[in-house]
């Protein structure tokens, strides 16, 4: 990466009073990616988007966002991003376009209203007032707006809570594709699929601390959590398998057509159980891989559930 | 400038959407409109300004607490306000739009009650529309920002509904907009000067009513402009995005700082009484413009025509019409009412002769004698006795002049007062006599209030155009040498002949207090105007009497003075027991005055006093007489004189002259309309003309055929205002 970072954080505290929120964060975006901040409600993910977005003062720290200090230019950031906050709301009997006329006349730049409308599948609702969306339209309304300014970086402050599962899959699909466009996003949530759906780089924040940090992939590798291989032949498989590399404990299912093998180098000892199959000259019906999730990550980490 | 219109064009459209501003902007006060109306009698006119006045400050407050504060508070609590924050916006358009917006949305609704007041209530349109609508905005920006500082120091809907209400609910009650601030006590009066809505009210009310602009009502405008600042300067400082963001209880000391400016007026006034005052005199002028019908009365008009039975239509505060038959149904639908049957309207009665200052009786104790309070108090015991338009003529000029603005203020229900200055005379002249005991320090001083005596006819002119610019209405000279051991010296002729000529060049009238026969010629062939006294020693020569009547010499004999003088002397005090006079009283003065009279000085004083030789029957000879000449009588008392109680003397004087054989008729006419041209009033007062004054009494019999009728006081009204004689003497305490 050459390119300089969208966002950099180093050494960030923040304290209320007594309280320490933020105890120390180092974390950079790189422009295109989508970063995930994934913890547990209270682990300070709020607290660092919101002094990354210029709304909270930090204690201590290097903050830059897009080259500002969210501090002190506070109006000259504001200006340059968008933002879709937890829990806010629009008057009632305002309209969907009205909205967005409203936000653009905020920002020193805007696009046109139609174009995102349509983009996010609104412009039939364009006259519609805000009490009357649903769920699923409010939160786009509400990336509409994330979006008036055309945005060089986008937060995305817990964008499905709270939301059905279709009406999540919605907004997963929109997410996704500003991903495609390059859009540099720093989103925070406490869903795991989400987060290995979505981002491109983890973080994983507890008691303000980030405990571990790089692409869900490599978070899952860096952990002690075990794959395992599932294989389920045509006929019964014999009962000596080989000592493959990194393999620990083999099953059997009663039947004996089915093995699960736990292994610390799955890839290896995969590959090595099916150049084994293969010499038995047994058929192979289905082979499946199961990496550790994130869950399982973060449980192995803080030895607590994400979930409330 | 762009977010700002932004958010005042949609707080605008979402104004229009909500049927509850809708609802609190207009259908509220649209229904306080026609109860307030009905409950005033706003059909009779007057207090349809009142009401409009109520109605106006009902939405203001409406829109300022509720419509600026609470719906603000809403906002942070639904998090709206949260969304913005990430905006590149400060508070300041969000609050600026709350402003502007409901002002806009306001204003229509003055327009709507302005309509609705001139087209069902007839009220005249306002005189000053510009101050009007400049004045309600500058209160409804005031109280949209109030509202908004509320919001701004409030942490919850809970706390923000509790300091609403303490606030709103004051200003509703003691502000004027629920019932008049005048019927509040005094201290509750004092309180309300602290109240935003009541500088607001009385200043909404002085536009209507009195046509003011918004340069006369400068401190409430300066006091409304200060607080809107500081509201909208705090407001912005301690504005809340997000309802997790609390601020300390303390936090609410701001809102006394954004009331500063009412608590600096109220400070002011609660000393100065100015806008209590105020307040007091447009509740009277609204009280005037009631629209009253008495009818079927015996109707004297004043002037000598008399109307068996009719009816006479008081409207704004001035006689509309007198009717000689039955008035149209279509004016007794927008009147008051009164039934005249069997009673007699007559022209509120003028005494020409009065010395206000003087108490009537002996005080018992002078040091705490409080000459302004013992003006304030005669003048409303005029009004009780019916007689409404009083002539001082002698009495310290600084002082007379003062009761004279404060009667005409209209603050306090009192009768009107004339100012004759200081008495033209001569050193050692009557007049003087009086300040002789005076310590020398004081004396030059206390000369000046009371009299002029000019050594040459040029000092004199001077003296004369000094007054015109002092203010006085008439000039009063004193030409009598006095008798026995109590002699004066005597104004020389030229120099009477010069205040003749230089007050009839300032457009003043001007009588002469004459001793006897000689002083009435030579006042008249000096060009008097009017003479005082006459004379009670001498017969006048016919030969006088009827220059007096062709050159139209005003004759006012004061008899009353003279049947006191010598009731004093001969120690009787029957005076003192006449119902009317234990009516105005005062108690103390009156028991303070018979215990003086039987004390041993007054029996020395009385021997010495009693060589002073005045005659009633003489007096009443000369005024028989002069009324068979021919001669302009006017009615006067002299009022202040020992044992002459202000207002009861005048029912006196004109039942003396009825015995001295001048007919009813002539003698209401000397105390009505040929008093009032004497005082250069006759185009306002004393006959029931279209487009007078409608200053009339209701009395119960009829006084042409017994004159003591005058007395019998049914009905009392003053330029158009029914006064509660009962009540009168409560206001001056206040």
């Amino acid at each position: 990466m050459t390119a300089s970072p969208v966002i950099s954080v180093r050494g960030l505290h923040k304290s209320y009073g007594d309280f320490q929120a933020v105890r120390g964060i180092d974390f950079e975006v790189r422009p295109g990616e989508v970063f995930g901040l994934l913890g547990p409600n209270g682990a300070g993910k709020t607290t660092t988007v919101e002094i990354l977005e210029g709304l909270r003062v930090r204690t201590s720290g290097d903050v830059a966002v897009l080259g500002f200090d969210p501090s002190l230019q506070t109006q000259r950031l504001k200006d340059r991003i968008g933002v879709s906050l937890q829990h806010t709301n629009l008057p009632d009997k305002i309209t969907v376009m009205e909205a967005l006329e409203l936000f653009a006349a905020f920002y020193s730049r805007s696009v046109e209203p139609k174009q995102l409308l349509q983009r996010l599948q609104l412009w039939e609702k364009r006259n519609a007032q805000y009490s009357t969306l649903s769920g699923g339209q409010k939160q786009r309304l509400a990336l509409a707006l994330a979006l008036i300014n055309d945005p060089q970086l986008l937060f995305l402050d817990e964008p499905t809570t709270g939301l059905d599962p279709q009406v999540r899959l919605e907004i997963h699909s929109l997410i996704e594709e500003l991903r495609s466009q390059k859009c540099t996003i720093l989103m925070t949530t406490h869903y795991i699929e989400e987060a290995e759906r979505l981002c491109d780089r983890v973080a994983i924040i507890d008691e303000g601390k980030i405990i571990a940090m790089g692409t869900p992939r490599e978070i899952q590798a860096q952990t002690l959590g075990h794959s395992r291989i599932e294989i389920q032949c045509a006929a019964p498989i014999p009962d000596n398998p080989p000592a493959a590399t990194g393999s620990e404990t083999f099953r059997y299912s009663d039947d004996r057509r089915s093995l699960s093998v736990t292994s610390t180098h799955a890839a290896k000892t995969l590959v090595e159980l099916v150049k084994w199959i293969d010499a038995q000259g047994l058929e192979l019906e289905d082979i499946r891989l199961n990496r550790p999730t994130l869950e399982d990550v973060f449980i192995e980490l803080t030895g607590k559930s994400l979930r409330e | 400038m762009r977010p700002y219109l932004a958010h005042i064009k949609i707080n605008l459209k979402l104004t229009l959407r909500d049927r509850m501003i809708l609802f609190f902007n207009y259908a509220f006060p649209l229904v306080f409109f026609f109860i307030f109306a009905q409950a005033f009698d706003a059909k009779q006119g007057g207090a349809i300004t009142q009401v409009i006045s109520m109605v106006l400050i009902i939405g203001v407050l409406g829109t300022g607490f509720f419509g600026a504060g609470i719906r603000s508070v809403q906002e942070r609590e639904q998090n709206i306000l949260r969304r913005f924050k990430v905006a590149p916006i400060t508070a300041s358009p969000i609050l600026t739009a709350s402003v502007v917006v409901g002002w806009a949305a306001y204003l229509p609704s003055v327009i709507l009650f302005l309509v609705l007041a001139n087209v069902v209530y007839k009220m005249p349109i306002p005189a000053q529309p510009l101050s009007l609508l400049a004045f309600i905005s500058i209160g409804v920006i005031a109280f949209r920002s109030v509202g908004l500082v509320i919001a701004s120091v409030v942490n919850s809907m809970q706390e923000s509904q509790i300091v609403t209400q303490l606030l709103y609910l004051p200003m509703l009650f003691l502000s004027g907009a629920t019932f008049p601030i005048t019927i509040l006590p005094d201290w509750l009066q004092v309180v309300a000067q602290f109240l935003p809505a009541t500088h607001l009210f009385t200043g909404l009310q002085a536009i209507l009513i009195r046509g003011e602009t918004l340069g006369q009502n400068l401190s409430a405008v300066g006091a409304l402009l200060l607080t809107t600042a500081v509201a909208l300067f705090i407001g912005n400082k301690l504005f809340r995005w997000e309802k997790d963001e609390k601020l300390p209880a303390s936090a609410k000391l701001w809102l006394l700082v954004v009331f500063v400016p009412f608590i600096l007026l109220g400070t002011w006034e609660a000393k100065s009484r100015d806008s209590i005052a105020k307040s007091k005199q447009l509740s009277r002028e609204m009280a005037r413009g009631r629209t009253t019908l008495i009818k079927d009365a015996r109707i004297v008009i004043g002037d000598g025509d008399v109307i068996p039975s009719g009816s006479v239509l008081i409207r704004n505060g001035k006689i509309e019409q007198v009717f000689s038959s039955a008035p149209p149904k279509s004016v007794e639908d927008i009147a008051n009412v009164v039934e005249g049957a069997g009673k007699t309207i007559i022209p509120g009665l003028i005494d020409a002769h009065v010395h206000l200052g003087n108490p009537g009786g002996i005080v018992q104790d002078w040091a705490k004698y409080d000459a302004a309070k013992s003006m304030r108090h005669a003048l409303i015991a005029y009004l009780y006795s019916g007689v409404t338009a009083v002539r001082s003529v002698g009495d310290s000029l600084d002082s007379i002049l003062a009761m004279r603005k404060e009667s005409a203020s209209g603050e306090r229900s009192e009768s009107e007062l004339l100012v004759c200055g200081p008495l033209f005379t001569t050193e050692g002249g009557h007049g003087t006599e009086y300040f002789a005991g005076v310590p020398e320090k004081y004396r030059e001083q206390i000369l000046k209030q009371f009299v002029r005596t000019p050594k040459t006819p040029d000092e004199a002119r001077a003296q004369v155009r000094e007054l015109k610019t002092a203010g006085v209405d008439a000039i009063k000279a004193v030409l009598d040498a006095g008798q026995a051991s109590f002699l004066f010296n005597r104004m020389d002729a030229s120099i009477l002949r010069a205040i003749v000529a230089e007050s009839h060049a300032q457009n003043l009238p001007v009588t002469v207090h004459t001793g006897d026969s000689k002083d009435i010629a030579d006042a008249v062939a000096a060009g008097a105007d009017g003479i005082e006294h006459g004379s009670d020693r001498d017969r006048i020569p016919d030969l006088l009497l009827s220059e007096m009547a062709k050159k139209g010499v005003a004759y006012d004999p004061t008899l009353a003075v003279v049947e006191a003088w010598n009731d004093y002397v001969a120690g009787k005090t029957d005076l003192l027991d006449r119902p009317m006079v234990q009516q105005v009283g005062p108690v103390d003065l009156i028991a303070s005055t018979k215990k003086f009279i039987d004390s041993p000085d007054a029996i020395k004083l009385r021997e010495r006093l009693g060589k002073y030789n005045v005659s009633v029957a003489i007096g009443m000879e000369n005024l028989q007489r002069a009324h068979r000449a021919g001669v302009n009588l006017v009615a006067g008392t002299d009022s202040g004189n020992m044992l002459l109680f202000h207002g009861p003397a005048l029912h006196r004087e004109l039942q003396l002259w009825v015995q001295a054989g001048v007919p009813a008729e002539a003698a209401l006419r000397a105390a009505t309309s040929q008093a009032a041209r004497a005082l250069h009033a006759e185009g306002r007062i004393g006959s029931l003309a279209k487009g007078h004054d409608a200053t009339l009494l209701l009395l119960d019999g009829n006084p042409l055929q017994d004159i003591t009728v005058t007395e019998r006081i049914s009905g009392l009204y003053y330029k158009g205002e029914r006064i509660g004689r009962s009540g009168l003497f409560g206001d001056e305490k206040k």
